[in-house]
Order: C-alpha cells, then sequence, then structure tokens
C-alpha cells in the first residue's frame, strides 16, 4: 500500500485511492465543491487544489482524482497550493457572489473577499460544477437536466429549457448543489412538487390517512423498482406519509415481536 | 482508376505488379498540365482552369497523350491559381480562364513559354521559367508535402504510381511492430499537432497497455486560426494520411481507426472517403490487408464545429456522441482513451510523414533538422508577408530566412513587428528574436510554440494589445466552459483587455493579467486553458510599451484602437479635392478651394471615413 | 410525422444505431430538415436509446447545430486571425448595419443566416466570405454587400423559374 506524505504527515491508502482520500484519513482539511462521494469525480470546479513534489519540480493537481499508485509527497499548505485555491474561489465568487453557501466555504479558507468583479453569470449563483448533472444521470437515472451551451454560456438545463418530462421530482439534485442554488418549491394548493430553476414539476401523493403531501408518483415507483418490494404491502405503505408508515410499521413490529414470544 | 481492374490486391507481389504496369503505361513523352486546387488556388476560381484544361486535352488532336490534372495545394497561394506543366516543370502563376487556351496551344502543344504568366523575381525583375528557380521553393524541403502538387487526389492509381502504399507493404512483409516502432523512434518524429510528443514512445506505451480493442485516431480538427496545413495535406494527398495509419495501426495493434475532421472542412471529408472506399476496394483497407493476417478498417467523422476538440480527450469525447470536453484524467489516453480502451492519436501531418520514414529509414529522417525536432515542419504563412501560403521547410531553420526569403519580407514597404506562432494558445514573437530557429523547444523557450504550424506575420500597423485581446476572445468563446479558471479567468481577462483597448485601462492591469494568467496556467483542467494566456504573457513580455501607452498616455501606437489616436489632414499633401468633407458623415471637416482642409476634434467620431477615401493619403493617424 | 420518422429510421440505420455516431446522425438531420427540430431530436433520443438532455447539450455545444430554421441562403464570413486583421470585422458591421442581422443569426426576410467562423483555411486569400460553399476572397464591405444584393435577386428569378 502506497504511503501519501502530506504536509509532512505520513498516511497510508489503497492503491488508486485518492490524495483527498488521503488527507480526509489523515484529517487534513481540503476545500471542495464538485466532489460528493456519490458520483466519479468530474474535477471541474479546480477548488482542491494541492502541489505533487515531481522531484525537481512540483505540479498542482487535484486532489480529488488523483489516484496514489506509489509513495508520493504533497503539499496542502504551501504558499503555491493556497494561492492557488484562493485564485480559484476568488473567480468563483465574482461568478455566484449571493450564494451564502459559497460565502460561508470561502471564510472557511480565509478568503473574505475576491478581486474579480462579476462578469459572467450564465444562470443565477451556479458555479456549473455539475454534481447535479452527474447525480440525475448516475444515481437516479433520469439525466433530466444536461449542461447546454458551452463556454461563459454554459448553464445547467432541461433541454430546450422547458420543464423536463423525464425529471421525477425527486431533488436529488437540490440535495446535492454545494452553493444552494437548486431548491425544492412545494406547490401546496396544486400538490405539486416544483424544481427550481428547472421548472419542473410532479404531482405529489397525497397520504391516505392524514392529507399530507408525500413524494411524487415517479419517485415512489422508481423507488419500488429499486427497491424490489413489488409486494401489494409496500404499495400500501407508500399511500402513507413518512409519519403514519412510522406508526404503521411500528404496530407491524409490535406484533411481530408479540406473536415471536 | 481506369488501369485498375478494381480487383482486389491480395498479395504484395500483386501491388508489386499493378505498379509496374501503372509505369509501363505512362509513355516518356506524356505531357502533364498540373492544376493545383488547394484551398487558396481553388477560393481564386481553379477547378474552372482545371475544366477547360480537360476540354481542351480531348479536342486537342495531337499523337501525344496530354493528361490534365487537379492536384493539391503547391503553397504559394498568393499567386495562385498556379498551373504546372511537364515535362520542363513551367510554373504559371496568377492564370485566368483566358489563359488557359494560350498555355495549352503555347506550351502544352508548342513547347514555347507565354511570358507573361512567369513568376517574376521581385528583385531583379528577372522572369523565371521553373519551380526551383523561384525563391519561395529553394530553402523549402518537401517531405510531408511531397505528392501534394503532383497526384491527383481522388485518384488512388496516381499514389501507387508515385510508391504509394510501398511503405505498408513493407511493413506486412519484412518488418515486426516492435521494429516499425523502432524505426520511427530512429527518426526521432515527434508529435506534429502541437505538443511534439515523441511519436514512437506514444505508439509502445499504446501497444503494451492493457486492454483491447485498440483505436487509432488521426486528427484531423485543424482549428487554429490562420492554419490550413492539414487541409491541404487531406485534400491534396489523402492516401498518405491513410497509409501512415495502416502502419501505425500495425506497429500498436490496432484494427478500428478513425479520422476526425473539421467541420468546417467538407472537402477534406470528401477526399478521404473517396480515398478510404478506392483502398477498400483494392484491399488496401479491410480484412488480410494484402494477403496478411493484419485486418484495419477506419471510419470517418465530422466535427460539429468546437476547437477545443482538438485537445485529444475532447475530441474522443465527441467520437462518443458527446460535447467535446476533455476528461480531467491522471491516467493518459494511450491506456484509457475512446470508451475507456488503449487510444493513439496523432494529427494528419505526423501520420504522413510515416510512410516516407519507412521507406526511407529512420536514420534519413533524422538527417533534417535540429538534435531534438527532426524532419521538416509544414507551417501556413499567413498575415502581412507577401508570399502568403504554405511552406514546408527542415527544423531549425530561422525565423527570418521563413519570412524573407520564403515570404518576401513584410508588403508596403511597413516594418516587421511581431509573428504570431501555435495558434491561439501560442505567444507572439518580436524583431530581435527573428534569429531563432524553429524548433519545439526554442520556441517554447520565446515564451510561444510550434503548434500545428500557423505562422501569423503582423506589422507596425498591428496593435499587440488587440492581438491579445482577439486570441483572448477567440479562446473565451471556444472554451468548452467545465473548468472554473478556463472559463471564468478567460472572461476576467477579455474584460480588463476590453477595458485597455477603450482607454480605460487602470494602472495595475497588466499585473491582473499576469496574476490570472498565473493562476490558469496552473489551475486550468486540459492544455486550451492552461495555455489560454499565452497570447496575452508573450505580448505582455515584448510589448509591454504598448500596454503601458494604452493605458497611462491613452494612446494606441499602431493607432488600431479607436478613440486613442486622432485623424488630421496633412496640410502639405492636402490637394483641397473636397472628398473628404463631402463623405464625412459628422461634418466635422471644413475647408475652402486652395486651403488645406482640417479636422474639428471635438465633432470628429473617429469613424475613419476620411482616411479611407482620400485619394492623396493626407489624412493622418497621429 | 409518419415521414419523419421515417427520416430518423434512416439515419440511425445509416450508422448502424452507434451511439458514438451520435454527432454525425445530427449532421444528417440537420441536412435533411435545415435545423435540428424538438420532436426530430426526440424521435432520434427514443430511437438510441439516450436521454434527451444528451442531444441537447450536444446540439447546443456544438457551433454548426442550429436549433432554429435558418435562411434560404447561407452566408459564412471568416474572422479567423488573418481575416481579422485584413478586415473582416468592418464587412461584419456593414453586413449586420445593412440587412438588419446579427452574426448567428437569420434576416427577417429568411433570406440568409448571417454566421461568424473562426478560420476556414484559406488564410491566403483573406478576407473570405462563402455564400452557399462559394468562396469569395479579398472581400471588401462593398464588394460583400454587392454579393448579398445579388441574393435578393436571385432568389426572385428562382421563383419565377420554379413557377414556370
Amino acid at each position: 500500500m502506497p504511503t501519501v506524505t502530506i504536509d509532512g504527515c505520513k498516511v497510508t491508502v489503497k492503491k488508486d485511492e485518492t490524495i483527498l482520500d488521503a488527507a480526509r484519513k489523515a484529517g487534513i482539511w481540503i476545500p471542495t465543491l464538485c466532489y460528493h462521494p456519490a458520483v466519479p469525480s468530474d474535477a471541474s470546479c479546480r477548488l482542491c487544489m494541492v502541489e505533487l513534489d515531481r522531484g525537481d519540480w512540483r505540479q498542482l493537481v487535484t486532489s480529488c482524482n488523483y489516484p496514489v499508485r506509489r509513495d508520493i509527497v504533497v503539499y496542502v499548505s504551501s504558499e503555491r497550493a493556497e494561492a492557488a485555491r484562493r485564485g480559484v474561489m476568488e473567480l468563483l465568487l465574482a461568478r455566484a457572489p449571493e450564494s451564502g453557501e459559497l460565502k460561508a466555504l470561502a471564510e472557511r479558507m480565509g478568503v473574505y473577499e475576491t478581486r474579480y468583479p462579476n462578469v459572467t453569470e450564465s444562470q443565477r449563483n451556479c458555479i456549473l460544477c455539475g454534481l447535479c448533472v452527474s447525480v440525475c444521470e448516475q444515481i437516479i437515472g433520469k439525466a433530466a437536466i444536461g449542461f447546454a451551451g458551452r463556454g461563459v454560456d454554459r448553464a445547467v438545463a432541461a433541454p430546450f429549457r422547458q420543464p423536463s418530462e423525464d425529471c421525477i421530482g425527486c431533488g436529488a439534485c437540490a440535495a446535492i448543489c454545494p452553493v444552494g442554488t437548486i431548491k425544492i418549491r412545494i406547490h401546496a394548493d396544486e400538490q405539486e412538487v416544483e424544481i427550481s430553476p428547472f421548472k419542473s414539476r410532479a404531482k405529489l401523493l397525497v397520504c391516505e390517512q392524514c392529507g399530507a403531501l408525500v413524494a411524487s408518483k415517479q419517485v415512489s415507483e422508481q423507488a419500488l423498482t429499486r427497491s424490489n418490494l413489488n409486494s401489494e404491502e409496500f404499495r400500501a405503505s407508500l399511500r402513507l406519509c413518512p409519519k403514519c408508515r412510522r406508526l404503521q410499521t411500528a404496530g407491524q413490529l409490535g406484533a411481530a415481536t408479540f406473536y415471536k414470544k | 482508376m481506369t488501369l485498375l481492374s478494381n480487383k482486389r490486391l491480395s498479395s504484395i507481389a500483386e501491388l508489386d505488379a499493378q505498379r509496374k504496369e501503372l509505369l509501363s503505361s505512362r509513355a516518356p513523352s506524356t505531357k502533364s498540365v498540373y492544376v493545383c486546387t488547394g484551398p487558396g488556388c481553388a477560393a481564386k476560381g481553379s477547378p474552372k482552369l482545371y475544366e477547360l484544361f480537360r476540354e481542351a486535352v480531348s479536342q486537342a488532336n495531337v499523337d501525344v497523350e496530354i493528361r490534365a490534372k487537379a492536384v493539391g495545394c503547391h503553397g504559394l497561394c498568393e499567386y495562385g491559381p498556379i498551373v504546372i506543366i511537364e515535362p520542363g516543370d513551367i510554373f504559371y502563376q496568377r492564370v485566368e480562364e483566358p489563359d488557359v487556351a494560350e498555355i495549352f496551344r503555347e506550351t502544352v502543344l508548342g513547347g514555347r513559354l507565354v511570358d507573361r504568366l512567369l513568376y517574376e523575381h521581385p528583385a531583379t525583375g528577372e522572369k523565371l521559367d521553373t519551380v526551383d528557380k523561384i525563391p519561395f521553393y529553394q530553402v523549402q524541403q518537401r517531405v510531408a508535402l511531397a505528392y501534394n502538387g503532383l497526384i491527383d487526389p481522388t485518384e488512388i492509381t496516381d499514389y501507387i504510381t508515385e510508391g504509394g502504399y510501398s511503405a505498408l507493404a513493407k511493413v506486412l512483409s519484412s518488418m515486426t511492430a516492435e521494429e516499425v516502432v523502432s524505426e520511427v523512434e530512429a527518426a526521432g518524429l515527434r508529435g506534429r499537432g502541437g505538443g511534439g510528443f515523441p511519436t514512437a514512445r506514444k505508439w509502445r506505451s499504446c501497444r503494451e497497455a492493457e486492454g483491447s480493442p485498440k483505436y487509432v485516431i488521426c486528427n484531423g480538427d485543424e482549428g487554429d486560426p490562420g492554419a490550413f496545413m492539414d487541409r491541404a495535406i487531406m485534400e491534396g494527398n489523402p492516401h498518405s494520411v491513410i497509409e501512415g495509419m495502416l502502419i501505425g495501426a500495425y506497429a500498436i495493434g490496432s484494427s478500428d481507426g478513425y479520422i476526425y475532421v473539421r467541420n468546417e472542412y467538407p472537402l477534406s471529408v470528401e477526399r478521404l472517403k473517396l480515398a478510404i472506399e478506392q483502398a477498400k476496394e483494392l484491399g488496401l483497407i479491410g480484412e488480410n490487408i494484402l494477403g496478411s493476417s493484419f485486418s484495419f478498417d477506419i471510419r470517418i467523422n465530422r466535427g460539429g464545429g468546437a476547437f477545443v476538440c482538438g485537445e485529444s480527450t475532447a475530441l474522443m469525447a465527441s467520437l462518443e456522441g458527446r460535447p467535446g470536453e476533455p476528461r480531467a484524467k491522471y491516467v493518459h489516453t494511450v491506456e484509457s482513451g475512446l470508451w475507456e480502451k488503449p487510444t493513439n492519436l496523432n494529427n494528419v501531418e505526423t501520420w504522413t510523414n510515416v510512410p516516407a520514414i519507412i521507406n526511407r529509414g529512420g536514420e534519413w529522417f533524422a538527417g533534417i533538422g535540429t538534435e531534438k525536432s527532426k524532419g521538416t515542419k509544414v507551417f501556413s504563412l499567413v498575415g502581412k508577408v507577401v508570399n502568403t501560403g504554405l511552406v514546408e521547410v527542415p527544423m531549425g531553420i530561422t525565423l527570418r530566412q521563413i519570412i524573407d526569403e520564403i515570404g518576401g519580407g513584410i508588403p508596403d514597404g511597413k516594418r516587421f513587428k511581431a509573428v504570431q506562432t501555435g495558434g491561439p494558445s501560442g505567444g507572439c514573437i518580436p524583431a530581435e528574436h527573428l534569429d531563432a530557429r524553429v524548433d519545439f523547444d526554442e520556441l517554447t523557450k520565446l515564451g510561444s510554440m510550434m503548434g500545428s504550424g500557423g505562422m501569423i506575420v503582423m506589422d507596425e500597423d498591428t496593435c499587440m494589445v488587440r492581438v491579445a485581446k482577439y486570441f483572448t476572445d477567440f479562446l473565451q468563446k471556444e472554451s468548452c466552459g467545465k473548468c472554473t479558471p478556463c472559463r471564468e479567468g478567460l472572461a476576467q481577462m477579455l474584460y480588463i483587455l476590453d477595458r485597455i483597448t477603450d482607454g480605460e485601462g487602470q494602472v495595475g492591469d497588466v499585473e491582473r493579467l499576469e496574476g490570472l494568467a498565473e493562476l490558469m496556467e496552473g489551475t486550468a483542467l486540459c492544455a486550451l486553458g492552461k495555455t489560454a494566456a499565452n497570447p496575452v504573457i508573450s505580448t505582455i513580455r515584448y510589448f509591454r510599451d504598448e500596454y503601458d501607452a494604452h493605458i497611462k498616455e491613452k494612446h494606441c501606437p499602431a493607432k488600431e484602437c479607436r478613440g486613442l489616436f486622432r485623424y488630421e489632414i496633412d496640410a502639405d499633401a492636402c490637394k483641397s479635392c473636397g472628398i473628404c468633407l463631402q463623405n464625412c458623415p459628422a461634418e466635422a471637416i471644413t475647408g475652402e478651394k486652395k486651403v488645406p482642409y482640417v479636422i474639428d476634434q471635438e465633432k470628429c467620431t473617429l469613424c475613419g471615413t476620411c482616411w479611407e477615401k482620400c485619394p492623396f493619403a493626407a489624412v493622418l493617424k497621429v | 410525422m409518419a415521414q419523419d420518422d421515417k427520416i430518423i429510421e434512416q439515419i440511425v440505420d445509416r450508422y448502424d444505431a452507434d451511439v458514438g455516431m451520435l454527432i454525425p446522425m445530427m449532421q444528417d438531420l440537420q441536412a435533411e430538415c435545415g435545423y435540428l427540430p424538438l420532436e426530430q431530436l426526440h424521435s432520434l433520443a427514443k430511437q438510441l436509446s439516450l436521454p434527451l438532455s444528451r442531444l441537447y447539450a450536444v446540439a447546443t455545444f456544438y457551433a454548426s447545430f442550429h436549433l432554429a430554421p435558418k435562411g434560404a441562403h447561407e452566408v459564412t464570413l471568416c474572422v479567423g486571425t488573418v481575416c481579422y486583421l485584413k478586415g473582416a470585422p468592418k464587412i461584419s458591421e456593414a453586413i449586420s448595419r445593412e440587412f438588419h442581422v446579427e452574426t448567428g443569426g437569420t434576416t427577417r426576410d429568411r433570406l440568409f443566416t448571417f454566421q461568424a467562423v473562426n478560420c476556414v483555411g484559406a488564410c491566403a486569400v483573406a478576407p473570405v466570405m462563402i455564400v452557399d460553399g462559394k468562396y469569395y476572397n479579398g472581400v471588401t464591405p462593398a464588394s460583400a454587400l454587392e454579393v448579398l444584393y445579388g441574393l435578393g435577386k436571385n432568389e426572385t428569378s428562382v421563383e419565377k423559374d420554379g413557377e414556370t
């Protein structure tokens, strides 16, 4: 197993684990934005730069996707690595000045302001990290949203910038968004969920007992096929809201326990 | 294809026999008319000339065999359309439709020269009748372009007659894969696409990589503005590219090839398609090539119009039917490329060099060029230079030789200011470095790079800040937008450059540009982003005074940036004709007969109409 | 609509439904329709079992794809480095001014779609304008406008020919 020396601290990782994995193991913090353990790393935000010792020179690499294959020496808090991360963060702050989440991360890095004016904005407060696109395609399996355009005009959008027919209203994109740009909006009177800013909507199921809004029909269908629990019992439980479902499960558990005894 | 029976060649002996037959059928008395239909000449109407020559041939009632051929780029595009007559190697320039009959009657049939169509030596005024006497060609050495301008790219028989596919035959009959790689290694061939990576090392890594199938790709996505080397090769000698790929595939152990051609080159696609069809018919592409156990197929993909697809991982993404975004991987494409399989990608010019290396030996090739840059390099020499066109020179020649001896210097008596090499990610090299040798490492040292071979000459009227802005704008539009530093950094740079050329530059702007450049170089995801600041950095390095003049004095020394110079009328040169006054849309010019006219600077909108219209060049930019 | 589906089917067959050939397929579709209509992209996506978002990403990434109908003629102005240095911006300005069309747009009467591209590889004869595949070299603002005004005239004569 190769050893990674990070700022003098030695840590051993499995072959092909990343520098970021090693740093986390060693308890060394490296800021990340487009990295999420649930999806393969795209290394697009370039925030997690560290310096890799190449013998006679040092190379800036992204820690989130650099695979460790032999013993290496890495610097996280070197002047150059810090300047690189700071520079990238300043560019992102200029792009998305209104994101509280981004600002908080910047402050944790010691970046309190940006040198750059706001000159690009294809989508308000979006830093184009692509996590929403990845999770929708690779975890949910829907690819309801994708990238559109290129360069400064690049944006995350549903096809033709219209509400997507493929969107199931699961909200995974909102949950994974690191800067709080994607939001789940519940339209109670219409019993619909809307994923903003994509304008996609889905009808919500209503709890048969208390009338509370549950997940969308497509989400429960997905859950059904994925969990392979295609029984009538399970289907019935999905017609309840989480609270009533818990009550029902507790009741069933109680009966089972009692029966066993 | 008249001489070939269109029959599959099932062995090397059959290919040789075919070539012998082709050669013997060509009578020594045959006369040939070569009409250049390369990009430059074609744009000037040479295809029509070719038709007219063919008509003339069909109507001529003579004993000797006469052939009219449409051939690839000759290089001296500035003087196109070019027509060459054999025997005699007679070079006619700027040929127009009415000249065809005369050339045919006088030169082809009569063996006499048409004086007025000959190239005139710019210094001595002497009429030069043959190609080898023209200074433009004297310093050149043609390897990649050797048969461009000789063979008809739509006839595989022409290529075979000139020895085409003999390198493939040699490889299949007498060389192991390793021997092929060693030969290319001995040649010292480095990638002509930009990076200059040793070709043999790439081939070997790909051959040794685990996984199958393995892919071989030809990068014909020539996106650098000002470059048309690869286009000229694909359209002028497509079979040399195919033969190179076949040899590479044999060495690597691949049976699947792709040629990725830039969307803007429809003729290249057409020529390559035809060439592949013809090669397939003869069994030079397909299963069991020339009776061997080697099989290889080639497909053509047309790009969708994205500069970034010149980057290898972006090109592969495009071949997978996705947007051309580079992949962030620390694993090389020779291990995991197209469809995550071992993939070897070389550009058009690199592939074209391969058959010549096999035929003449790696040692021969290594004998040309410098210690670390072997062979020749094709450049498209364009911009403010007398002889624009396509040139092929041995590595190690100086920039001055290319621009002055081949290019004929700067037109209109202007002064040379800079030469831009390496495409949008390259840099501008100033006059003090004109004696630098052209090779991979030397150009990099000067803050530019070899790139794929665009060479744009700029004269004293070119504002270097605007040049930097032009390339930054280009790259900003072509950036895929995936990674933060390239997408945001270029936009920030452009914002600053806009401000400077608008006369609103601030003290510290140059340092801001330098800071952004350093950030992009260190943190961008792909080569495009890492080198995107080169035009800005190299112009700051050599032309800092121009930046300072814009920022501090609000003055554009090249007088190109509107608002940063004035128009004035030279009282001595003004003939008081009144043309400027009539044309001025702002009524800013006053004057009467016999008195020099004057521009009211308060009213002048700096549109430049007076400057354009004045027949006496009396309107000056100051 | 049935006929439209047939077009898609033919295109998909032409490339053995190989997803790697998505871009050539979309190029063929555009050659057929003049642009990429939404319904056709829908059925192409369905036939290839690809999400529509993938096709939309490709269509908006590459400069050669259009999601809206184009003009009767295609006017392309090269703004590559050399053309730029030799005056392409002035030509572009003149065309925009005279025909009220921005680069990338189509004139209101659908006479032509005006595009600016980066280098067509004919730098030796810059500036270059391409109208329906025909190259015009050494173009000036005046000569470019002359060519484009000629388009309008040809158009009426073509229509007349069509009627008789």
